[in-house]
């Protein structure tokens, strides 16, 4: 079901939950999670590791269903909608950077880029991309494989490619994880700025605070909900309970 | 974008990579493996039957007791195939006052067709290759009987109306067939002389032969249109194979053991590519969730995985049929220039027929990995724990491979040799399998109670339970394959050759009467003669059957024999052979009694002079008609041996007749004929070399083949297996644990696969020896130390060299990129 998002509303989830089929019986892995995004927001999730985080992202993403409630992402419900629907969706919509970067080793940074725009059907990839790339400052290295290049520039990459094809929403798993501190500040300064100009909402998951702080707002999630009191209340960086600056 | 081109982007980008190399070396090997195999094997049947249609004087021939109809020449002309006809026929010959019961041969131009004459100016002088045939008006006339009617070149033979001047010996015909020693000696004259002779009226027993030889397509439909036209109660079909029982056999032998080569190489094959696809498939995991992630349908992203692997299919066709081809035209061209001989060219559908198994295999093995990929979901791209979809149904792998293995049993015609291959190396694979599994469940138990090396080695084995037992299944049915290919060119083709050993007979002496059996028998002794027989003979007519007889070529005149005990070369099919003590008992061989229908418990009437005597049918022999010794279809107890009149037959090995032993027992008993069949056994021989060399050069492919298994099995866990043990390097483990824990992982794997391959193979070798080569096979200690030594050797070698990065590469390098 679509619905135009007039309101500036670009996700929303409604009571959504996520059991999986564990050898010691059911696991419910994420529990009764309510959030909801307006275009151009920036919300981080944060939470201890095995705290469910990256499956919210990825139910919010629509790679999953979720096994109760529902997600509406820019103004589909993907409820009704199977994995193909939900691809289709994804195409020129939504945008991924993860924290392994998940670039293809066979695929130069340019083809990289320009695969990722051909799936999304852009008429011209190649010159889309090789402004995307540009634009993280790797004009350069058009040519060059992941393998020939550091972890920052393979996440220039990914970011170059998040973007490229101008998303509503972008998603981004520990973007910064794989990356030493000063590195992982300037992809993130690299991934605010892109942001800002395109005017992207993003919903951020990582455990480090000071990246999340970044965003306008913040979530945390404890064993699969959300922790009461930061829960879908668009407080500006609300504290919780995290007292450290990494959570591991 | 569509998936035709996004498979074009992925197959392009993805293949300039390397990331595909083994997927497309093992269909390429496969490829040009069955390429190389099927189409050498092809060309050296057909040279094969080349050389046993000069037996027949021709690629086809039609027989008949009656003149053969015209149009059955004028179709087989139309067709372009080249003819020629002839006549024979039993006759008293007269040179001077002597007279000889010949066979006169009656040959129209062209004859023959396949093969040449050979003509000497005088009996005693050696054959040389002769064009022609005799000219109208003209006699050849064979030694032998020149000898018996102390005839020689130039004198007059008087036979029918005619009185031909005798003006060449003939010293050999290419189609002398039907047993040596069984015919009157040969006159050959001009068809037309033949037809003017007056001695082809109503009632004489004059054989007709139509001979033809061409192009083997238009062969081919001559044969079929043929059988479509003949009455088989008067004409019968005459190919290469059946032209005579020797060179027959060994045809059939030959292509036997080219067709268990040509599996094996198939089966090498069949595994490489099921390797090489599982891990290409799982290789693209990643691939498929990160583009459902970027917004790929499942459908789009199959199309474009199945275009692609259409596209490298075709690339290993393409290149790996020309590189079969390349092949097995440098091994024919080497092979060639040994003995003088060029093949037959390569034929097409050899070619294709390779490059359906391959892409069958490749459907089959390939397709529903990459199928199952539908299934990734693309929440595998954040958390690899949550992929885990179910696959989908084994009919998808069942469906084509069953094509793809139905393509060889058809193209070998063999069932049963297929089905003792295939059914073996199906029965192996599921051994292998249990072995592995039950080998990863203790190795499992074991690791917790062993220490250092012993446990990294046993644990890397449990770790790796599902691609283990994958491994040791693939391993040992390579080297099952190995090993069984070994067998057959070495130890199977050694006994074929053992059973025609030096010393088989290339003489027979015929005619010798009762009271010259002992002088003739020392006479040969003492000129060094081997495995020298000598057994009665005598013609009787076989006069009445309480059975029906159903083919009158055997109705009347045959020869028989008696004897008290089964001879050698003879096996009893049913019934029981008579004693001794036995009498009134008759034993037939079973092509005999098949064509005749003579069935066992019948009783025959025979009679010889004015006597008629009966036996009854108590056993018949399946008889080796390929071993060079007396064989007789019909076999009599030995009291018929005091009623009947009856000659002698002796069969004996003589390499040089340096004493001149056969001339003087020529000269002491002129009605003694010797035969020398010595070319007949070359041409035996010939056909053991060229399929030796052919086992040959299949083994060279098989073992490519079999090296591509090796490494892609050991290929599928090298990733992991280097990244464990950078790990524990990096936790203290020295190089040395690191060698002795990886040691002992590959060691158990080969000790597994070796000990189940060499079994296999050793059973299978029995069962084709006993079941389809007619030999006892005993399996050799050889067999085992080379499948253990090679096992351990390429298994734990080539696990050593696969990993000796690791131990070259500092580990904090490995652990962060993940590869050495």
């Amino acid at each position: 079901m679509s619905h135009p998002p007039s309101s500036g509303r670009i996700l929303a989830c409604e009571r959504v939950g996520y059991t999986v089929q564990a050898p010691g019986g059911q696991l419910d892995i994420l529990k009764d999670i309510s959030i909801e995004l307006k275009a151009g927001e920036t919300l981080a999730i944060v939470g201890a590791s095995g705290s469910g985080k990256t499956t919210l992202l990825g139910l919010l993403a629509g790679l999953e269903r979720p096994t109760a409630g529902r997600v509406e992402l820019v103004g589909t419900d993907l409820s009704d909608l199977d994995e193909d629907a939900r691809a289709r969706l994804r195409r020129r919509r939504v945008g991924f950077v993860f924290q392994s970067f998940h670039l293809l080793p066979s695929l130069t940074a340019l083809e990289n880029v320009m695969l990722a725009l051909e799936i999304g059907g852009f008429s011209e990839a190649r010159e889309r991309a090789v402004s995307a790339l540009g634009d993280v400052g790797l004009s350069h290295r058009l040519n060059h494989y992941p393998r020939q290049m550091s972890g920052g520039e393979q996440q220039r990459v990914a970011i170059a490619r998040a973007f490229a094809g101008d998303p509503a929403i972008l998603f981004a798993d520990e973007p910064t994880g794989n990356l030493d501190r000063r590195t992982g500040d300037s992809i993130a300064d690299l991934l605010f700025t892109i942001n800002q100009d395109h005017g992207t909402a993003l919903v951020l998951v990582t455990h480090d605070l000071r990246l999340a702080k970044r965003c306008a707002r913040l979530e945390e999630m404890e064993s699969g909900r959300l922790v009461e009191g930061s829960a879908g209340s668009g407080a500006p960086h609300p504290a919780g309970n995290l007292t450290a600056e990494h959570v591991d | 974008m569509n998936s035709f081109s996004l498979s074009h982007r992925l197959l392009l980008r993805q293949g300039r990579s390397g990331s595909l190399s083994l997927l497309v070396a093992g269909l390429l090997v496969a490829t040009a493996a069955l390429v190389a195999v099927s189409v050498f094997t092809d060309r050296v049947g057909r040279a094969l039957e080349r050389q046993a249609g000069e037996a027949l004087a021709a690629d086809i021939a039609i027989n008949s007791r009656s003149r053969i109809p015209e149009r059955f020449e004028a179709e087989a002309r139309r067709r372009g195939l080249d003819t020629a006809r002839l006549i024979t026929l039993n006759t008293a010959l007269f040179v001077g006052e002597d007279s000889l019961l010949v066979e006169v041969k009656g040959v129209s131009d062209g004859y023959p067709l396949r093969g040449t004459l050979e003509t000497a100016p005088r009996s005693n002088v050696a054959g040389a290759t002769s064009n022609d045939i005799p000219a109208v008006g003209e006699a050849w006339m064979a030694p032998r009987g020149l000898r018996q009617l102390g005839a020689e070149v130039g004198d007059i033979a008087l036979f029918g109306v005619h009185e031909l001047p005798i003006t060449r010996a003939l010293t050999f015909e290419p189609d002398r067939s039907g047993g040596p020693f069984l015919l009157a000696p040969r006159l050959l004259v001009h068809l037309d002389d033949l037809e003017s002779s007056e001695l082809l009226g109503p009632g004489t027993r004059a054989r007709h032969r139509l001979l033809a030889a061409g192009d083997e397509a238009s062969v081919d439909e001559f044969d079929d249109w043929l059988r479509g036209e003949i009455d088989p109660s008067v004409h019968r079909i005459l190919t290469a194979s059946d032209a005579d029982d020797q060179t027959g056999a060994a045809l059939a032998q030959a292509r036997r053991f080219l067709g268990v080569a040509a599996l094996t190489t198939l089966i090498l094959a069949a595994v490489g590519v099921l390797l090489s696809s599982l891990r290409f498939a799982r290789s693209q995991r990643d691939l498929v969730a990160l583009l459902k992630s970027f917004g790929a349908s499942g459908s789009e992203v199959m199309r474009a995985l199945g275009l692609m692997l259409f596209w490298l299919v075709a690339i290993a066709i393409v290149l790996g049929g020309l590189l079969g081809l390349l092949a097995q035209a440098a091994i024919a061209h080497a092979l060639a220039e040994g003995q003088g001989q060029a093949l037959p060219p390569p034929r097409l559908w050899p070619v294709l027929s390779a490059g359906s198994f391959t892409l069958l295999m490749a459907i089959g093995f390939a397709l529903p990995p990459l199928l199952n990929l539908r299934q990734v979901p693309p929440m595998r791209i954040l958390n690899q724990s949550l992929d885990q979809r179910v696959g989908l149904s084994w009919i998808l792998w069942a469906v084509p491979i069953i094509c793809a293995m139905a393509i060889p049993i058809i193209q070998l015609g063999n069932f049963q040799l297929a089905a003792i291959v295939l059914g073996a190396s199906l029965a192996l694979a599921g051994l292998l399998a249990t072995a592995g599994w039950v080998a990863m469940r203790a190795s499992g138990a074991l690791a917790s109670k062993a220490r250092a090396s012993w446990r990294f080695g046993l644990a890397g084995l449990r770790r790796r339970r599902a691609a283990g037992v994958i491994q040791i299944t693939a391993l040992g049915l390579g080297l099952m394959a190995l090993l069984l290919l070994m067998i057959v060119r070495t130890e199977l083709l050694g006994q074929w050759r053992g059973s025609l050993p030096e010393s088989t007979p290339d003489h027979f002496a015929v005619n010798i009467q009762p009271d010259q059996v002992d002088a003739v028998r020392q006479t040969l002794l003492d000129a060094g003669a081997q495995r020298l027989q000598i057994r009665p003979m005598a013609n009787v007519n076989l006069v009445d059957s309480t059975g029906e007889l159903n083919d009158d070529r055997f109705g009347r005149q045959v020869n028989v024999s008696w004897i008290d005990a089964l001879p050698p070369a003879n096996r009893v099919a049913a019934g029981e052979f008579f004693t001794a003590e036995s009498t009134g008992e008759v034993s037939l061989a079973e092509r005999w009694a098949d064509r005749t229908g003579v069935r066992l418990g019948d009783t025959l009437t025979f009679e010889s002079g004015a006597e008629q005597f009966t036996a009854r049918v108590t056993s018949i022999r399946d008889v080796e008609w390929d071993s060079f010794n007396v064989n007789f279809f019909i076999l009599m107890s030995p009291d018929a041996g005091e009623r009947l009149p009856h000659q002698n037959i002796a069969s004996f090995y003589l390499a040089d007749d340096d004493s001149g032993a056969l001339r003087a027992i020529s000269r002491s008993y002129p009605n003694v004929s010797t035969i020398d069949v010595g070319a007949l056994l070359e041409r035996v021989s010939d056909i053991i070399d060229r399929v030796s060399s052919a086992a040959q050069v299949v083994f060279v492919f098989t073992l490519l083949a079999g090296l591509i298994v090796l490494l892609a099995a050991l290929e599928a866990t090298r990733d992991e297996r280097r990244h464990e043990s950078a790990l524990i390097r990096t936790l203290g483990a020295d190089n040395a644990l690191i060698r002795r824990g990886l040691l002992i992982e590959y060691g158990i794997m080969a000790l597994i696969a070796a000990s189940l391959a060499t079994f296999g193979a050793a059973l299978v070798g029995w069962l084709l020896a006993r079941e389809l080569f007619d030999f006892s096979y005993q399996p050799s200690a050889l067999l085992f130390a080379i499948g253990f030594t090679s096992a351990f050797v390429l298994i734990v070698g080539s696990g050593w060299w696969g990993n000796r990065s690791v131990l070259a590469t500092p580990p904090v390098r490995i652990l962060r990129t993940g590869k050495a």
